[in-house]
């Protein structure tokens, strides 16, 4: 769509019905280097030269959706490096999983302090599904007004605190 | 099609023109042709045959993460309604397969140089088979995900 719009706007040429050819994409030129390759040009010819990193986020004023957006990101590590932790363990260490969870039961461990854990592992899960909820919006392209944006953070941290909250004491 | 003509002259002399000039200058592309013949796009044909180049690979991998994500959440409640081996198999290959192309971007961004690159999609290869690996032994010859979630929640 967007070549038969650029030769449109080059002149419009009038052909008629005996001599159907291809003329709208005379004024197209392919692309010459992808953006990958852009990339790793830039990359490399910044290593060559050894040029120092400007400042970034030493100097940027953070805002809640840029820590909103990191978060996603760390949650989703976080999770994800426990999950293949539970993995590990399960093919490498000994004993079944009611052994280990005997094991913790053998700490007595006070009612608090399990909530506490519980929360801790929660968290992270619920900030992220209702955060990945936020992100599956913005894929359908819906709000990306500057408010909207802030409107459902809060939400999205509001929600993850309640969830967690209510799932660490079940 | 028509729209596409009337947005070139908009191009060709601005905004007012367009509202201003003839509707006899400004006609369908569609079929100037007076015979039978579906009607054609003055010049050309369109044709709906499906590309393959880099790009639009990028943009079905990037649906097909999307498509994961959603599945993923619907598994959530699932997994709560209806626990069982058949969720367990796929909760193991649905969190597998999003932590892996998850932490396919992050290493994407921070990751540069092709031998760094290169090494690092080569372990988080071996983590995320090993991760699937390890899911499928313990829905096997343990409890399985959906249980030990409820056994360690009850502690």
């Amino acid at each position: 769509m967007a070549l038969l719009l650029r030769s449109l706007t080059r002149g419009r040429h009038i052909v008629s019905a005996h001599h159907p050819t291809c003329i709208l994409y005379r004024h197209a030129v392919p692309m010459g280097t992808s953006a990958k390759d852009e990339m790793q040009k830039f990359w490399d010819k910044n290593t060559q030269l050894k040029r120092p990193l400007s400042p970034h986020i030493t100097i940027y004023g953070w805002s809640v959706p840029m820590m909103m957006s990191i978060s996603h990101r760390g949650t989703g590590i976080a999770l994800s490096s426990g999950i293949s932790l539970f993995a590990l363990s399960a093919l490498f260490l000994p004993g079944d999983f009611s052994s280990h969870l005997d094991l913790i039961r053998s700490l007595s461990l006070g009612p608090v302090l399990l909530s506490a854990a519980k929360f801790t592992l929660a968290f992270p899960f619920t900030y992220h599904s209702y955060n990945g909820m936020r992100h599956l919006m913005w894929d359908a392209g819906k709000g990306f007004g500057i408010p909207d944006v802030y409107r459902s953070g809060y939400t999205v941290l509001a929600m993850s605190f309640l969830t967690a909250a209510v799932l660490a004491v079940l | 099609m028509a729209a596409l003509h009337r947005f070139g002259s908009v191009c060709g002399r601005g905004v007012k023109s367009v509202l201003l000039s003839k509707s006899a200058l400004i006609r369908p592309l569609l079929s100037t042709n007076r015979t039978q013949q579906p009607p054609f796009l003055l010049g050309s044909q369109i044709r709906m045959s499906p590309v393959h180049n880099a790009s639009s690979s990028a943009s079905f991998h990037w649906t097909l993460e999307r498509s994961l994500s959603l599945a993923l959440l619907g598994m959530i409640p699932a997994a709560y309604v209806y626990p069982g081996a058949v969720m367990d198999y796929s909760l193991a290959a649905a969190l597998t397969l999003h932590g892996h192309w998850g932490l396919s971007q992050v290493v994407i961004d921070y990751v540069h140089g092709d031998a760094k690159v290169k090494a690092a999609k080569a372990a988080l290869f071996v983590l995320s088979a090993t991760t699937f690996a390890g899911l499928c032994y313990f829905n096997y010859h343990d409890v399985g995900i959906c249980r030990a979630v409820a056994m360690l929640w009850s502690l």
